[in-house]
């Protein structure tokens, strides 16, 4: 009895949001490497654009007391970091993983020297002067039970991010532009061929990327919490990296494999209610991102060897 | 020797770019950047406590930079050292602490042995991951960073604990001996120098090194050439957990005496760094390791005395990174520009995404 009613503390109607909101800014993350991972870039630097779009979200929000004006300067930083990537590897033949790691560091070390020299502290900066995203409120819903605690509040970037999804989704496979880009990444040279060029749209891809890298930090700091901590991308730049490689980079299936960490993420945070030590509840997301990961590429290389065999005997 | 000595001098001009950006950023606070990089070499290399403390910081990251410079040269990008040599640590304060009973020789051996099994096993698991699914290990490894430092945490505050405030273990039996009191500079240096001049002649002057480089530059090739390019993927990755696991026993046996929590924090990414200036260069690598360790031993004397925040030196060696990766400085006019046109052709005809299965057709 005593089971069934912890698992019923655990497993609520609530674990549906709560999982919704810690997966939100995986899920923006996870887009911001599937642009690019498009048009075969691995986007190492997810995590570096993100803490740079935190950090100008939550400076520019306190400057202005503007919440748009935050996410649109994250958006651009995180555009600017994703343009010296850009630069880097496409015009200086930089190799990706490499520069994107060094881009991950500047991001930790400039947001940690800015925090130290624009807000003279060190750690973290909160204040209530600082704008956060607003929160959606239907009055409708306030009357019906489970909806009303279910739908009502959301930031209005966890609203977005569902919209933003099904932009992705047209714009990688039903336009011209979504097409030339998976004609880069699939095969650089066919698409030279056909008129393409190649290195404008790596250029476009990546600034794209940046674009959504820094709106995934503005949530990250504006919506999922309204403050800056230093570092505060804890990795959910590499979980949203996981996630596009257990995605295939197609958007949809991307935020799938979000919610999946975010899952974990939210039944470990009430589990430590149980008494689990709270190290092996810190870890739980990252084995599972890790075993997720493990175990969907081994299908896939099991799939592509099936398809190779009865290519050679048939 | 030429390549080399061009190599060199592309560093050098890297590097005083990257110091010329930071002096930028310095100005902009309304600082001098002379007095602020004066401040750093004095602290670090003007007093006798500075040397020791550069030493101090130098031992791991000479071995973490190697260990991912090994690692490199199969072609694999392991940012797990720190994992590494968070797990290597707490297996040596294990074995230190409750392994009493083996002499003493015999004890420093088995600590040293333990770390670096036990690293080598954390590191086969990205290894194996990326030879046969191909599962990046570039995410794996930044993963199982975390789930090792939870790991760690949870023995140091749970089981192994010491009941102190802090999380940290009883003190352990056998410890290196500091040489140059007060700072924690300790003989572990000798062994991390000794430990990476054999890996550097097991790269470079023996056929498993040459296998190793060979994987690293083409693997395709290493397949037709008969050498088995997943096995050797691993080893290489084997040998860098090694590595790391030995740059946390000489830590916890060295420098502090016990497992402290959270006592790898940067270590594997700061060697990383390293590595990744010289594009895994191993000859040069120990030399930007310590570069790396002057700045980190002289930023805090830096930020005593002057008002520039010691964050300034981990935002220059991060553009340090990203101009070094970039083929920025070109030195030999045309013949560089020839290069870089093959490359470029290269490039495009490597990304072939069926290359490889085509090449095995072929074959058969």
């Amino acid at each position: 009895m005593d089971v069934f009613e912890s698992l019923g503390k655990i497993f609520n109607v609530s674990l549906i949001y709560a999982t919704f909101r810690a997966s939100t800014p995986i899920i923006y993350a996870a887009l911001c490497a599937a642009v690019t991972q498009q048009a075969n870039i691995l986007n190492v630097g997810t995590e570096g654009i993100m803490l740079v779009g935190a950090f100008t979200a939550v400076a520019v929000s306190f400057l202005t007391g503007s919440w748009i004006l935050g996410v649109l300067a994250a958006m651009c930083g995180g555009a600017v970091i994703a343009t010296i990537m850009a630069i880097g590897h496409i015009k200086y033949n930089s190799e990706i993983c490499a520069i994107g790691m060094g881009i991950n560091l500047f991001a930790i070390a400039i947001t940690k020297f800015l925090l130290q020299v624009i807000f003279n502290t060190s750690g973290s900066f909160s204040d209530p002067g600082i704008d956060p995203i607003p929160t959606v409120h239907f009055a409708f819903l306030e009357n019906i039970p489970v909806l009303n605690g279910l739908l009502n509040d959301w930031a209005f970037t966890e609203w977005f991010v569902i919209v933003f999804i099904i932009i992705l989704q047209f714009l990688f496979y039903k336009t011209v532009w979504g097409l030339r880009l998976r004609a880069v990444g699939q095969f650089p040279m066919a698409a030279q061929t056909a008129g393409i060029n190649v290195n404008a749209i790596k250029y476009q891809a990546i600034l794209i990327s940046g674009l959504v890298g820094g709106l995934a930090g503005a949530h990250l700091s504006l919506g999922y919490s309204t403050q800056f901590v230093e570092n505060m991308t804890n990795n959910r730049g590499f979980m949203g990296v996981a996630a596009m490689y257990f995605g295939g980079a197609n958007p949809a299936l991307t935020a799938v494999g979000c919610l999946l960490f975010g899952f974990s993420d939210s039944v470990g945070a009430r589990l430590q209610a149980y008494g689990f030590p709270a190290q092996f509840v810190l870890m739980m997301p990252y084995l599972v991102t890790i075993v997720v990961l493990a175990v969907s590429m081994a299908i896939k290389v099991a799939a592509s060897k099936k398809k190779e065999s009865s290519l050679i005997t048939g | 020797m030429s390549n080399s000595l061009n190599g060199a001098v592309k560093i050098l001009i890297t590097l005083a770019l990257a110091l010329g950006i930071g002096a930028i950023f310095i100005l902009a606070i309304g600082q001098s950047p002379v007095e602020a990089y004066g401040a750093l070499v004095k602290g670090a290399l003007g007093t006798k406590l500075g040397i020791g403390n550069t030493i101090a910081q130098f031992t791991p990251l000479l071995l973490t930079s190697i260990a991912f410079a090994v690692a490199a040269s199969a072609g694999a990008f392991n940012v797990g050292v720190e994992g590494e040599v968070i797990l290597g640590g707490i297996t040596a304060a294990y074995i230190g602490i409750n392994w009493g009973f083996l002499p003493v020789p015999l004890l420093y051996l088995a600590c040293f042995l333990g770390a670096m099994a036990v690293a080598a096993a954390w590191a086969y698991i990205p290894a194996a991951l990326k030879a046969y699914f191909n599962v990046s290990e570039v995410c794996v490894t930044i993963l199982m960073n975390t789930v090792a430092l939870y790991i760690g945490s949870y023995l140091v505050s749970g089981p192994m604990s010491a009941g102190t405030a802090t999380p940290q273990s009883d003190p352990v039996l056998v410890t290196i001996p500091k040489i140059m009191k007060p700072s924690s500079a300790n003989a572990g240096v000798f062994i991390a120098i000794a430990a990476v001049l054999v890996v550097i002649f097991i790269v470079y002057k023996t056929k498993w090194g040459y296998k190793l480089r060979t994987v690293g530059t083409n693997p395709t090739h290493a397949d037709y050439v008969g050498i088995n390019s997943k096995k050797v993927f691993i080893n290489a990755m084997l040998l860098s957990g090694m590595l790391g696991g030995m740059a946390g026993c000489i830590e916890v046996l060295g420098v502090h005496g016990y497992y402290l929590d959270n006592f790898a924090k940067d270590l594997g990414t700061n060697g990383m760094l390293a590595a990744l200036i010289v594009k895994s260069n191993m000859l040069f690598t120990p030399f930007i390791a310590f570069f790396l360790a002057v700045l980190k031993a002289g930023s805090m004397a830096m930020q005593q005395a002057t008002d520039v925040p010691k964050s300034i030196v981990d935002t220059v060696s991060a553009i340090f990174i990203i101009i070094a990766t970039m083929e920025f400085v070109v030195s030999l006019g045309k013949r560089r520009k020839m290069e870089h046109e093959a490359k470029a052709v290269a490039n495009i005809g490597s990304k072939k995404p069926d290359d490889k299965k085509t090449g095995k057709e072929e074959s058969k």
